[in-house]
């Protein structure tokens, strides 16, 4: 960033309090998105905690599908043909809700069921204890991926809008502010060397003035005295006018 | 049927009776199971089934080495060696061996029914007589119908079906575009028609589920096979049948134990029932009124057999009611092997290798998910 700019602004009073209002809505902006990274950041430690655990249980649940997974196929044979070939609408489904945190809003997802199980009569004659304990283990991982899912898609995002907001808040601190700064002091510089130009001047003037003022009064003086200046009447003099009849 | 079969037997069928004893002699013992289950990683597990009869059966996969792959490896094997088995046979051996396939489960498909299945099933029955084959065959069939029905490629389902479910018309199975089309054209396909005869009429197959028409399916399968063997008489009637009756009694436990809190009902639940077997009738129309375990043990009670078995459900080892049956019916496997000339040593060979890969595949997972809780719940079977 260049450092030693400013806005180029003829230095007047209006346009020193124009920068002032500047300054100051620059100040309060840095110090709102401040406060906006703050709540973010401490969202998204919140979630980083939740996603570590939520990872843990998943590790766990899935070890535990796994090895049902096993137990069944030891039990019932090899159903996986069946499953694959059966498959045709979704029983567990996903709705996206949004959810606002200081104006950043995140992508969070439920789940929900829909319809029966078609694979309920699966494993009939066979390993049907099995399958349906394998089917509540998978249940319950699917559940936990979605909720993984949500919270690492708000992760990212967050990070994302964190990163904005900082980027933001440091550039309003260190490049915008000092240039209105350095602006206003610019204003301020200008603006009192102009002042002190008009007092020098009106100071010269007046020298010069009563310089002049000396020197038609000696003129004038020298002039009385040869006896070449003439009063001009004086109207406001009482006299006798010699024109009068009557007094 | 025939008297005295010590004398004949041994003319057809004595060669592969010999060749089966021997395979049963190589399957994995007590303490090759506690090896295994110290093993740390699938290496481990593979350099000790290099020890057993397995030996170099994963040789050629490279790294790294999955759960699925010893699945599959295991069970081209045994698939090996029942074709071999298959192949030599001559009748009525051959048809017993060919009842017998439709019990290997493929990779199922089923999708609700609708009249393309129906058609498509009606299609691919006929053929030869139920066989052992049938029960992988009905699921391939299952499968194939699917597939149809949701016109996928024909190579694509093809591989997923099981190889002991193979039968040649498999590809014709597909062409058929509408149902009446499969309905009318390839009606003479495959050995499962009378199957399908018995259960269903080509409308009814709309609304069926496909879980309930694959377990009809099986009920009548299981009773053709049991008519059979029963008819074939013999050592082989005294030593199938009530392997057949266990497993026809078992089968109506579990369904009852599975639909309960599901959308099956009462009556439906009665029909998906095999007609023989010791709980026929009573015990079927006291299970079919059944609405949760207490009152099906109630049911088990009466019979001095399955009384012991649902004690020790639930015991020490959290034994669920399948492990049980599963374990009896590994020793009923075993003791087939006390009598000579007859085919139940195939049928029990057969059962104790799957029983087998089902171990082996069950202590390979809980090593690679490093869940060693469970390790021992294998079913022991020497």
């Amino acid at each position: 960033m260049s450092g030693k700019d400013r806005i180029e602004i003829f230095p007047s009073r209006m346009a020193q309090t124009i920068m002032k209002a500047r300054l100051k809505g620059a100040q309060t902006g840095r110090n709102l998105l401040k406060k906006k990274s703050d709540a973010l950041t401490l969202r998204f430690r919140q979630i980083l905690k939740k996603i570590i655990e939520t990872k843990m249980l998943m590790g766990e649940v899935m070890r535990e599908a796994a090895f049902s997974l096993a137990e069944a196929m030891f039990t019932a044979g090899d159903f996986s043909t069946t499953v694959i070939q059966n498959v045709n609408k979704a029983q567990v489904k996903i709705r996206a809700k949004k959810d606002n945190v200081a104006g950043v809003t995140l992508p969070v997802f439920e789940h929900y069921h829909e319809g029966t199980d078609s694979y309920e009569l699966t494993g009939l004659a066979r390993g049907g204890e099995q399958l349906a304990k394998l089917k509540r283990n998978y249940a319950k991982a699917v559940e936990l991926l979605v909720e993984l899912a949500s919270l690492q898609t708000s992760f990212v995002t967050l990070d994302e809008a964190i990163k904005i907001t900082n980027r933001r808040v440091n550039a309003i601190e260190h490049v915008i502010i000092p240039r209105i700064e350095r602006t206003l002091a610019y204003i301020i510089t200008e603006l009192d060397e102009r002042e002190r130009e008009e007092f020098y001047r009106l100071k010269k003037i007046q020298e010069k003035k009563k310089i002049l003022k000396e020197k038609s009064e000696k003129d004038l003086e020298q002039r009385r005295a040869a006896g070449e200046v003439l009063e001009p009447a004086n109207l406001l003099a009482e006299e006798k006018d010699e024109d009068l009849l009557f007094e | 049927m025939l008297e005295g079969a010590e004398l004949y037997f041994n003319v057809d069928h004595g060669y592969l009776e010999g060749l089966v004893r021997g395979c049963k002699a190589s399957l994995l013992t007590q303490q090759d199971y506690i090896n295994l289950v110290q093993c740390e990683t699938l290496e481990d597990l593979k350099i000790h089934l290099q020890t057993t009869d397995y030996g170099n059966f994963l040789a050629n996969h490279t790294n790294p080495l999955t759960v699925s792959k010893i699945d599959t490896e295991m069970r081209k094997r045994l698939c090996g060696e029942f074709e071999y088995f298959r192949n030599h046979s001559l009748e009525p051996l051959s048809t017993f061996l060919t009842y017998m396939t439709n019990e290997f489960p493929a990779q199922e498909v089923c999708t609700p029914c609708s009249q393309t299945l129906v058609t498509m099933f009606l299609r691919v029955q006929v053929n030869f007589h139920p066989v052992k084959r049938c029960s992988y065959m009905i699921d391939n069939v299952i499968l194939l119908m699917n597939g149809a029905l949701q016109k996928k490629s024909v190579k694509e389902i093809l591989g997923k079906c099981h190889p002991l479910g193979r039968f040649t018309e498999m590809e014709a199975v597909n062409i058929a575009e509408t149902p009446s089309d499969l309905f009318n054209a390839i009606l003479i396909e495959t050995p499962l028609a009378p199957f399908f005869q018995d259960c269903m009429s080509e409308n009814a197959l709309d609304e069926l589920n496909i879980e309930l028409l694959r377990n009809k399916l099986y009920k009548s399968y299981l009773e053709a096979f049991y008519k059979f063997c029963k008819n074939h008489g013999d050592v082989t009637a005294e030593v199938m049948c009530p392997i057949l009756e266990f497993e026809a009694d078992r089968r109506a436990f579990i369904i009852t134990l599975n639909s309960f809190g599901t959308e099956l009902s009462k009556e439906d639940r009665e029909t998906l029932y095999p007609t023989f077997g010791k709980l026929y009738p009573e015990g079927l129309r006291l299970l079919a009124q059944a609405e949760d375990f207490d009152q099906m043990k109630n049911v088990a009670d009466h019979y001095g057999v399955y009384k012991p078995l649902f004690e020790a459900v639930g015991g020490s080892g959290g034994k669920t009611l399948e492990d049980v049956f599963y374990e009896r019916e590994v020793q009923m496997n075993v003791l087939a092997f006390n009598r000579q000339f007859h085919y139940g040593v195939f049928y029990a060979y057969v059962k104790l290798k799957e029983q087998e890969i089902r171990n082996i595949v069950w202590i390979a997972e809980c090593i690679s998910q490093r869940h060693r809780t469970k390790i021992n719940s294998y079913i022991p079977i020497l």
